[in-house]
């Protein structure tokens, strides 16, 4: 049976999981890895762990991506009973007015970021996420009884597939870059692999790359596969910085990312039709690549990157192709690795 | 018939901006009951007349917006990316990082370059709609064309919610409320003979109640309306403008109109013999169909029941239930008041 990568977003997209409480992100992504192997497991830490080959004789390859997301996490109720946030990641704050939001309590409510007309506000200035207040309709008596400080707040937005092969949800960063593993655990399925394999879903990537540094410690790689998002073009944005979305996985290239493997990726799309761009680096890759590469004794990292659109708003775009050439480079990398190893 | 919020969830349902309200009018005939007259005139105003048992010593209308705001498509770029323009008074904020649909099922994202990407300036600033592109997952101007075309208007999502202590949150609240009280009305055995116009295009500069008004040209007009409420945390006094749950809003000024005061006092005389809940509002601002109506033909003594509303023209507009309630008691009590004035 092959997944269908819509459904399997979906699916992903749907589940809360802000960072520091990924708990049911964790568990829907753990019930999706279980039909490749039964080694799999929630770490200490939140993070998923799945060991998919493990002969003990292979170099040891991790294909990791976050399973977290950006949100706002309950700071105050106010005596008229609206919530003060603090943003947890870098949500967008300037497209979060008269947002709809689930606050995570203890059952799920709905609320509203308040937002006051133009003619009452004045001024020329995007409110402060520190300013904004969640709009719930309770009581200061009633939220009490439902919400505690520190609940995680997350944007409302319904997974929905574009026209063409794009899809928008909330979340798609990184839950596209875990369906890319998972597409890529299928297509590797029942093939000879170069590589002892395992697979991390990683948590608390947005507020700095937290959880990889724990997985990375306990996996202990030799080679590394990060698959996150990366910017896709829009008219205003630079085009320097920028890659076209529906044109394939962006290959890591930069100093903090093993040349080599770079190498090696971009030689494998090139025998495989996989369409590809390169992404360039100056320093480090702002993924969870640069924890795990100096994780115990190193480990060779590159960055496989998914072109998104409106990256940290509530609904974002990627390109479900672009899902699927990440998946394929992942798989062709797994099964005939590297100049060095092979 | 329905009840009132039954009304109001189907009204708002349906998609129509000004100058297109074409759905919304089919949908507000199909809720009138056989005994009413309706005619709709050239610029799409429903005008319906109802026999009451009685003919009232005056001529009153009741007069409620079908128009909301939205946005059109003005351009469509090589990449298949739509421009947009706005209908309406719209603050481009909290439109733009979710998902919005045109009528015929496609949703598309309008947004721009990553938050990652935007220098501390840009990030402090509210978003604008001009360097702004709508994303519906075309790559191509011809595959966008074959979904979209120039002129076609885009919606905020539809999606009823009842919010905590008996709030009421979705789109198009301005003005489906003030019709769906109308429609409530219509539906009852009525005293006094009564006309109800469905204006459009009050959004774009309240031009539909002015050729209504002339066609009509009644003694007393009734305008039904919702108004901006600032009543969550962080505003003060008289910025908060009006209170929700505080009861309909009897307005004695605003951008356009200032009120026949007899009609003012009136509202609160008719309410607090009913034990009706009603307020005014602290700020002049706004303004809405009876600027155009009480200068018609002559002149038309003019009075505004607004329902208060939190997030007016935004996918969040926020009002309380029993408000509506107030409001249509009050609507009643007014007709009736005006019909018998001597």
């Amino acid at each position: 049976m092959t997944m269908n990568i819509n459904e399997m977003l979906y699916t992903l997209c749907s589940v809360d999981g802000v960072s520091g409480d990924e708990r049911s992100a964790s568990q829907a992504a753990l019930e999706m890895l279980r039909r490749f192997t039964d080694d799999c497991y929630i770490d200490n830490f939140g993070s998923v762990i799945g060991h998919i080959a493990k002969s003990g004789k292979k170099p040891k390859l991790l294909l990791d991506a976050h399973i977290d997301r950006v949100g706002l996490i309950v700071s105050y109720i106010d005596d008229a009973g609206f919530i003060k946030v603090g943003a947890v990641g870098g949500p967008d704050r300037r497209v979060l007015a008269a947002q709809s939001v689930t606050i995570h309590g203890k059952e799920k409510i709905k609320g509203t970021v308040s937002v006051l007309p133009p003619h009452v506000k004045g001024g020329d200035s995007a409110v402060k996420i520190e300013d904004m207040v969640i709009d719930t309709g309770f009581t200061k008596q009633q939220l009490s009884k439902i919400v505690e400080l520190g609940d995680m707040i997350t944007f409302d937005c319904e997974p929905t597939a574009l026209i063409g092969t794009r899809y928008c949800a909330g979340a798609l960063d990184d839950r596209c870059g875990v369906a890319s593993i998972l597409c890529a655990l299928e297509m590797m399925s029942g093939k000879e692999l170069a590589f002892d394999i395992d697979v991390s879903f990683t948590v608390q990537e947005e507020t700095g790359e937290r959880g990889a540094k724990i997985a990375a410690y306990d996996l202990d790689p030799d080679y590394v596969l990060e698959m996150d998002v990366s910017f896709a073009k829009t008219p205003d944005s630079d085009r320097a910085k920028c890659a076209d979305m529906s044109k394939g996985v962006m290959i890591g290239i930069a100093p903090s990312l093993s040349r080599e493997l770079s190498e090696r990726l971009i030689c494998l799309a090139k025998e495989n039709d996989i369409p590809y761009q390169l992404e360039v680096m100056g320093g480090e890759t702002g993924t969870n690549a640069d924890t795990i590469s100096v994780n115990k004794s190193g480990a060779k990292a590159c960055t496989l990157s998914i072109p998104l659109k409106f990256m940290h708003t509530p609904a974002e775009i990627i390109d479900t192709e672009d899902v699927m050439s990440t998946a394929r480079l992942i798989a062709e990398f797994a099964m005939k690795g590297g100049a060095d190893n092979a | 018939m329905p009840e009132l919020f039954e009304i109001i969830k189907e009204l708002c349902a349906a998609d129509g901006t000004s100058g297109d309200e074409r759905a919304v009018t089919k949908l507000i005939l199909s809720m009138l009951p056989d005994d009413c007259e309706a005619n709709v005139d050239a610029l799409g105003n429903i005008i319906v007349f109802k026999k009451g048992e009685k003919t009232p010593k005056n001529k009153v209308m009741l007069a409620a917006h079908q128009d909301e705001v939205g946005f059109t498509v003005t351009y469509i770029t090589d990449d298949g990316l739509l421009k947009l323009s706005a209908v309406g008074g719209i603050n481009h904020e909290v439109a733009v990082g979710r998902q919005l649909h045109f009528s015929n099922g496609t949703v598309g994202v309008i947004g721009g370059k990553a938050v990652h990407q935007q220098s501390e300036e840009e990030r402090g600033k509210p978003v604008k709609l001009d360097s702004l592109t709508m994303d519906i997952g075309a790559s191509s101007k011809a595959e966008a064309e074959k979904y979209v075309s120039l002129g076609d208007c885009a919606y905020f999502e539809s999606n009823y919610t009842e919010l905590g202590n008996g709030y009421l949150r979705e789109k198009a609240l301005d003005d489906r409320v003030g019709c769906a009280i109308m429609i409530d009305m219509l539906n009852k055995p009525l005293p006094y003979d009564v006309t109800c116009v469905f204006t459009v295009q009050e959004e774009i500069g309240t031009r539909g109640a002015k050729t209504a008004a002339y066609t009509v040209h009644p003694d007393y007009a009734i305008v039904l309306e919702t108004t901006t409420a600032c009543d969550f945390s962080g505003n003060d006094g008289e910025k908060r403008v009006c209170q929700l749950g505080d009861g309909c809003v009897i307005s004695y000024m605003d951008r356009g109109t200032i009120y026949d005061r007899e009609l003012y006092r009136l509202g609160f005389d008719l309410a607090n013999k009913s034990d009706i809940p009603c307020q005014t509002k602290t700020l002049v601002a706004g303004g809405n169909d009876s600027g155009a109506i009480h200068t018609s033909v002559g002149g038309i003594r003019t009075v505004a029941l607004s329902v208060p509303c939190r997030y007016l023209h935004s996918p969040s507009c926020t009002i309380k239930k029993s408000d509506a309630e107030s409001t249509a008691k009050l609507a009643y009590e007014m007709y009736l008041a005006l019909c018998e004035k001597s």
